[in-house]
């Protein structure tokens, strides 16, 4: 592979090689990739030393002891001061239904409920939501039995690829929660943080819609 | 509430019912668990390092204190991990095709030197977790060398343009061969001699990314010899070959398994670069590897619809008549030839004489690959805007003009069946037509001008092999195996309602299993909108052959199962299959700021019989506006100075959200051709190739200037109007 062959005159990459598995052994691909390359090219691809593996646990940076609820569980948790709320969810708590699309603050997928508020958690370090009561989408089912915009989702095709929908959901709760019965313009309006690349746009407003209808009376 | 409404079949027991997806409950729950979701005991994470240049050298690459980093366990780069990614660039862009990767002249390799565009992949490192990665990847000590770069695929191709690979930016067609992409049919010289009057007009559209909004990831396990890949892909079968192959391995020592995934609208077909770097972090680093894209790294380190220039010239006569149409097109492939860079459109109509000419051209903007319908809505915008401005010149109804010029059957080239004449009537008649379109274009007084636009297609609905297998236990408990993915058209509702129908058995009596190449057959994947044909074929053949075997031996009994397969090879008797499709939108512009607002938008497809009401009607509309975003906004800009990116993410390319949506009108005219799925055709392309042509000559009818450059932004409107 790459260490055995010289660079070809145009580019630092070696010339093409067979591409049939026949040709090339997994043997090959392993020293490749593995520790003949260190040896060869005297470049240190497995070059991490015991020492520093046995550090390994040593990587992570200040922490801070927060509280929090979470779908109305209460957690005490040391949170690195990097951390974002979505991470905190996702890697710390297993509670991966909150999505990242974009991890700055574009496109909505990672919306929790912050106090009843939604909040786009890529955009929240886990520091500042000590004492928060926090709803994510695994939060919405009571009993085994969907919220009503859930089941409005199911019935109306929500979600297509479903990547959006959690961030949609979260979105719609809050509307429905402040009022009872959103007409479309409406539903628009609160859900346009929240983008949905299938475009599923329309299905998304009318289960809104429809969920609102179901719970009707007033906010 | 727009309801999609559906005539000429009646709905079968299953089929044809709208139908709630069969996973709604955990796409709704947030139980689904997408590649990203997934852990693995001692996973470690994983982050690329990309190429802020155009063009440039790696003179060196210093690892040294990245490697000190307490927690980094894996460093791999240019230097030590030189392994050919297949599918990343193929002589003629052929992506299926074995033979052709094994002669490719450009190959793309995982870490690449010299790097080609901004993003392109330079080092990748493994660490305990995402911030150790993130740290390591900056004390990474690139020597870059610059090089000259270009970014147009004209000036590309110009005398003295920077050369990208040795033999210049011109890619090689699938034989190796410097050579345009040509099609000639009749004698297009004569055409226009023939002609009244000739129209000539240059049209260019933008990079459009496909923005799935599941970044790219892939989590690689290795358990000695195999390598389980938890990855989002579009076809888990060809991931699979693929992957083994650019490895060295033998497919069965690859798995694939992809339950759910966010989005992919054609660029997650085959393997990935980051299955790939996920796969050689997790060998060495001796842990399984989630290696994960930023949006940024998706944007520039995935690929999006080809950016094009599109030169027409059309010859007509007085009476509407279309004698010879040429375009001469290039396509900005950046540097790698990961896919076609094809321009359909032309192909629509029946002019004897057209001659089309295609250079697909290396650049050092990022690479181009598939967005749904890969050749089609920059195609189609462009050639359906050259042919309504021909119709309105000539004074002739652009509807009458495409009645007048469209292909139809021949007695030598058959249809299967042929609904162009009904799709674009029932939609103009529905719309209104007659009375919304301003047969004077830009007539309307005041700054709020109103016009519409229309447009139509058929598009491939070919039939082709796929596999599944079926089995039912003593219980009546049936299992259907199919290697489909669902990335969001509910392809597993769709195949579990056909085998349903087939077998006779409610839906509820069935469990898909599929997304795993351990467990399931070969499937075609989810491109070219092939699965519901393709795969949903060989359902009905696996289905039928088990109805044989119960019918002879009866139902098994104790801890007996039968279990049937197949892997149909069909054929449409030598008639060509298409769907078919008109799109008719009205819009105002606000020429004192340039906006483009949408009042009505109505859709006529046929694609055969609609298998899943509720789904189908969400591809179309989903689709469309997917379009509209391309014709109003979408583009990936770059600095010509420098050669960087601008508009790497939603907020920057100006995604379309839920205010910008108007309530898409869709109808189906069913019909069953006797192939396929119980008649099913193509669906989850036909939308989006109309979208921008409509909206083009909408925008043209209101303000009565023709707009030759996608996409059709608020700057682009005012300088019309200047």
């Amino acid at each position: 592979m790459g260490d055995t062959k010289k660079p070809d005159k145009d580019s630092g990459n070696p010339p093409p090689r067979p591409l049939n598995p026949k040709q090339q052994s997994r043997r090959d691909f392993l020293e490749g990739a593995g520790t003949t390359a260190v040896v060869a090219t005297a470049v240190p691809v497995l070059g991490i030393s015991a020492a520093n593996a046995q550090q390994a646990n040593a990587a992570s940076g200040p922490t801070t002891s927060i509280r929090l609820t979470v779908n109305g569980v209460s957690h005490s948790v040391d949170v690195e001061d990097r951390w974002t709320l979505v991470e905190l969810l996702r890697d710390q708590l297993d509670l991966t239904g909150t999505k990242i699309g974009c991890d700055r603050g574009e496109c909505g997928a990672c919306t929790v409920l912050m106090n009843g508020t939604p909040v786009y958690s890529c955009s929240q370090l886990a520091v500042w939501v000590d004492g928060a009561e926090i709803t994510t989408v695994e939060g919405l089912a009571q009993n085994g039995q969907l919220s009503t915009v859930q089941q409005a989702f199911v019935d109306n095709n929500g979600p297509q690829c479903g990547f959006c929908t959690p961030g949609q959901l979260m979105t719609a709760t809050a509307l429905l929660n402040n009022t009872r019965s959103p007409n479309s313009d409406e539903v628009r309006s609160a859900l346009v943080g929240n983008l949905c690349r299938c475009s599923n746009y329309n299905a998304i407003v009318e289960a809104v819609v429809s969920a609102g209808e179901k719970q009707g009376g007033a906010a | 509430m727009s309801e999609a409404s559906f005539s000429g079949l009646e709905p079968l027991n299953i089929v044809g019912n709208a139908t709630a997806r069969v996973d709604a409950v955990e796409r709704v729950t947030g139980e689904a668990k997408y590649s990203r979701d997934i852990k693995l005991p001692g996973m470690l994470y994983g982050q690329v390092l990309r190429s802020p240049h155009p063009h440039a050298r790696v003179r060196s690459i210093d690892i040294a204190e990245a490697s000190r980093l307490p927690g980094v366990r894996a460093i791999i780069t240019s230097e030590n991990a030189q392994i050919v990614w297949g599918a990343g660039s193929i002589s003629g862009g052929r992506q299926y095709n074995d033979p052709t990767k094994e002669i490719t002249l450009h190959r793309r390799y995982i870490f690449n030197n010299p790097v080609r565009f901004v993003g392109d992949s330079v080092a990748a490192v493994a660490a305990v977790d995402r911030h150790t990665a993130e740290a390591a990847l900056a004390l990474i000590k690139v020597d870059y060398e610059e090089l000259p770069f270009v970014l147009e695929p004209e000036a590309a191709l110009a005398d003295g343009a920077p050369a990208i690979w040795p033999e210049g930016n011109l890619c090689p067609d699938f034989r190796n061969n410097f050579e345009p992409m040509v099609s000639d049919i009749g004698d297009v010289e004569a055409g226009f001699a023939e002609a009244d009057q000739v129209f000539e007009e240059r049209y260019e559209t933008g990079f459009i990314h496909n923005a799935q909004m599941e970044p790219r990831s892939a989590l690689a396990h290795w358990q000695a010899d195999k390598l389980t890949l938890y990855t989002p892909s579009q076809g888990i079968s060809n991931c699979r070959h693929d992957t083994a192959r650019d490895l060295g391995l033998e497919d069965h020592q690859v798995r694939i398994v992809c339950n759910y995934m966010g989005g992919g609208f054609g660029n997650k077909n085959q393997n990935q670069d980051a299955d790939l770097v996920a796969a050689t972090l997790a060998r060495v680093a001796a842990a399984p590897v989630m290696l994960e894209y930023s949006r940024r790294d998706d944007w520039l380190g995935v690929h999006g619809r080809w950016p094009t220039v599109q030169y027409y010239k059309i010859g007509a006569m007085n009476d509407g008549t279309v004698t010879a149409m040429q375009m001469r097109g290039y396509s900005g492939m950046g540097p790698y030839r990961k896919n076609s860079g094809g321009i359909s459109g032309m192909d629509v109509y029946g002019c004897p004489n057209r001659l089309r000419t295609i250079y697909p051209v290396y650049t050092n903007r990022t690479t181009s690959g598939n967005f749904r319908a890969p050749s089609e809505p920059h195609g189609f915008w462009g050639i359906e805007s050259m042919m309504d401005e021909v119709a309105y010149k000539l004074g002739v109804d652009p509807v009458e003009f495409a009645l007048k010029n469209m292909r139809r059957p021949t007695d030598d080239r058959p249809f299967t069946n042929y609904s162009l004449d009904e799709v674009i009537t029932t939609g103009a008649e529905q719309f209104d037509w007659a009375s919304r379109r301003r047969a004077t274009p830009g007539s309307d007084a005041g700054p709020l001008k109103r016009g519409s636009g229309f447009s139509f297609m058929m598009f491939r609905a070919g039939v082709g092999t796929s596999s599944a297998i079926v089995r039912v236990d003593s219980r009546q408990n049936y299992t259907l195996f199919v290697g489909v993915t669902d990335i969001g058209p509910g392809a597993k509702t769709t195949m579990g309602m056909i085998a349903a129908e087939e077998l006779g058995v409610p839906l509820s009596q069935l469990e898909v299993v599929s997304g795993d190449t351990d467990r399931c057959p070969y499937s075609v994947g989810e491109s070219g909108s092939r699965t519901t044909i393709q795969t949903g074929y060989a359902v009905v053949q696996a289905a039928k052959e088990l109805k044989q075997q119960i019918a002879a031996q009866g139902m098994p009994s104790g801890s007996e199962v039968l279990i049937a397969s197949a892997t149909p090879v069909p054929n449409t008797d030598g008639k060509t299959r298409q769907c078919f499709g008109a799109h008719f939108v009205e819009v105002e512009v606000d020429t004192r700021i340039g906006t483009t607002r949408i009042l009505k938008y109505t859709t006529v497809h046929e694609s055969g019989r609609i298998i899943n009401p509720t789904t189908a009607r969400d591809q179309i509309r989903g689709a469309t506006i997917q379009g509209i975003g391309q014709a109003l906004h979408e583009d990936l800009l770059y600095d010509p100075a420098s050669g960087q990116p601008l508009t790497t993410g939603y907020y920057r390319a100006r995604h379309l959200t839920h205010l910008d949506i108007p309530d898409i009108e869709v109808t189906f005219i069913e019909v069953d051709d006797g192939y396929g799925p119980f008649g099913a055709k193509t669906a989850g392309e036909a939308g989006i190739i109309l979208a921008p042509a409509a909206m083009g000559n909408a925008i043209a009818n209101a303000i009565g200037k023709r707009m030759t450059s996608l996409p059709i932004s608020r700057d682009k409107i005012l300088e019309a109007l200047a």
